[in-house]
């Protein structure tokens, strides 16, 4: 069994709810409780959860990239360093405190900021008895976090860091192990290059793939894509824009869209896909409407195909694989 | 998937039967801009008759804004008569931010 627990997933820029979202919330919510009582908070929940979208109970979230995929022998997994690195370093120490090794195996899609903005307020680059080994297909990738610690930017350069750091550079095409687990490395298009990785284990496969734009003149690529997706058990997907945008005003931005994540994964044969990297100018409302859009269109075009489930991922889900 | 092509008085009409997806688009492709070629020397628009197609996946989508490239700004493509299913596909890719849709193919002048 794998576990993949989503610590940031919004693109380019975190996001931070402000109150006028949140009363407008509470005040559906209210609308909706149609003067009901509730016995106790637990009964309360039990309501919303039932009669209310995720966009007025919940909120996508608006921590940048960070995903964490729970499978390695006594390592933590985790793909970029985006702002919610934070909070999985915090809850890192709880778990450490529990028993699990200071080890983790970081995979970079890219050097982007919101994919290695979280690094300096990583607390365990400070334990000494932590290990960070950082996967990329970058050769610059120390130099992209050293420079961003420097005092220009912040005021800890990165040779103040306690815990021992590896850099390790893959190419396309490469597998290798990671505390047990399997990985691939696969080339994306994007500025400066982003790479998608696959973890296996136990016949189980997980595949991450942000930053990633599909071109237009570039089709016969995709089948690069749909060997990689190949039957694996969850797709984790930039679907930043829609089809439109990313072939006309936001063309060569280095993101996908919804449509072709699905056709990916359906040509794949891959079981589920999540909804990632969302668009920082979007609302919860808008993000739950490109989720429904997004299952309606996986329907219109399934054809003899098995279902293909399509999830939105968010701050905070968990999604046992 | 099958291609009719047709001219008439005022355009150029292609007819497009059964289903584009990731197996039949490169067929889509070289009808689609062969006609792009025969529209631009007959000085008539564009317009893909949609009535006849099952549905179009992204790769299909993605040859319509090859053929909107090729034609130009001053050779606009119309899309006309998509069913239900095309009419949800559409809109859910905001390809009707890109082109123009209209109900049938008398409507597309």
């Amino acid at each position: 069994m794998m576990r993949v627990r989503f610590w940031g997933t919004r693109g380019s820029l975190p996001v931070a709810q402000k109150a006028d979202v949140i009363q407008a919330k509470i005040a559906s919510a209210l609308l909706a409780a149609a003067g009901r009582t509730f016995a106790d908070a637990a009964e309360a929940d039990a309501f919303a959860r039932a009669n209310l979208d995720f966009a007025t109970y919940g909120a996508y979230g608006g921590a940048s990239s960070c995903v964490e995929v729970e499978a390695a022998d006594g390592a933590f997994i985790v793909c970029d360093m985006g702002s919610g690195l934070r909070e999985f370093g915090i809850d890192s120490f709880r778990r450490i405190a529990g028993g699990h090794p200071p080890v983790y195996h970081i995979f970079l899609s890219h050097l982007h900021w919101d994919h290695i903005m979280g690094f300096p307020f990583f607390g365990p680059a400070f334990n000494p008895a932590a290990t960070i080994v950082i996967h990329s297909g970058h050769p610059d990738a120390e130099t992209a976090l050293r420079r961003q610690q420097e005092e220009i930017s912040f005021p800890v350069p990165f040779e103040w860091l306690k815990a021992k750091f590896e850099f390790v550079v893959h190419k396309p095409g490469d597998t290798f192990d990671a505390a047990g687990v399997t990985v691939s490395m696969v080339a994306q298009y994007h500025s400066h290059d982003s790479y998608g990785y696959r973890f296996e284990k136990a016949g189980r496969a997980v595949v991450y793939s942000t930053d990633s734009e599909h071109k237009l003149d570039n089709m016969d690529a995709e089948v690069a894509f749909e060997r990689f997706f190949g039957s694996a058990d969850l797709v984790i997907c930039d679907t930043m824009y829609s089809l439109g945008d990313t072939v006309s005003l936001k063309q060569d931005w280095g993101h996908s869209s919804n449509i072709v994540a699905v056709d990916l994964c359906h040509s794949a044969r891959a079981k589920r896909l999540a909804l990632f990297h969302h668009e920082p100018t979007y609302s919860d409302g808008d993000i739950q409407r490109m989720h429904n859009e997004t299952i309606r269109y996986e329907e219109l075009v399934r054809a003899d195909r098995s279902p293909l489930e399509v999830i939105c991922a968010y701050d905070g889900l968990e999604v046992i694989v | 998937m099958e291609w009719q092509v047709e001219a008439t008085a005022t355009a150029l009409v292609g007819r497009p039967i059964g289903k584009i997806d990731e197996t039949t688009w490169e067929g889509f492709q070289v009808h689609l801009l062969d006609a792009v070629s025969q529209a631009a020397a007959a000085s008539l628009p564009l317009v893909i008759d949609l009535s006849g197609l099952d549905y179009m996946s992204s790769r299909g989508l993605r040859v319509l804004k090859i053929a909107k490239d090729a034609a130009g700004a001053g050779a606009p493509i119309t899309l006309a008569a998509p069913n239900d299913r095309m009419r949800q596909i559409i809109a859910i890719s905001r390809y009707d931010m890109l082109f123009k849709v209209v109900a049938d193919v008398a409507s597309a002048g």
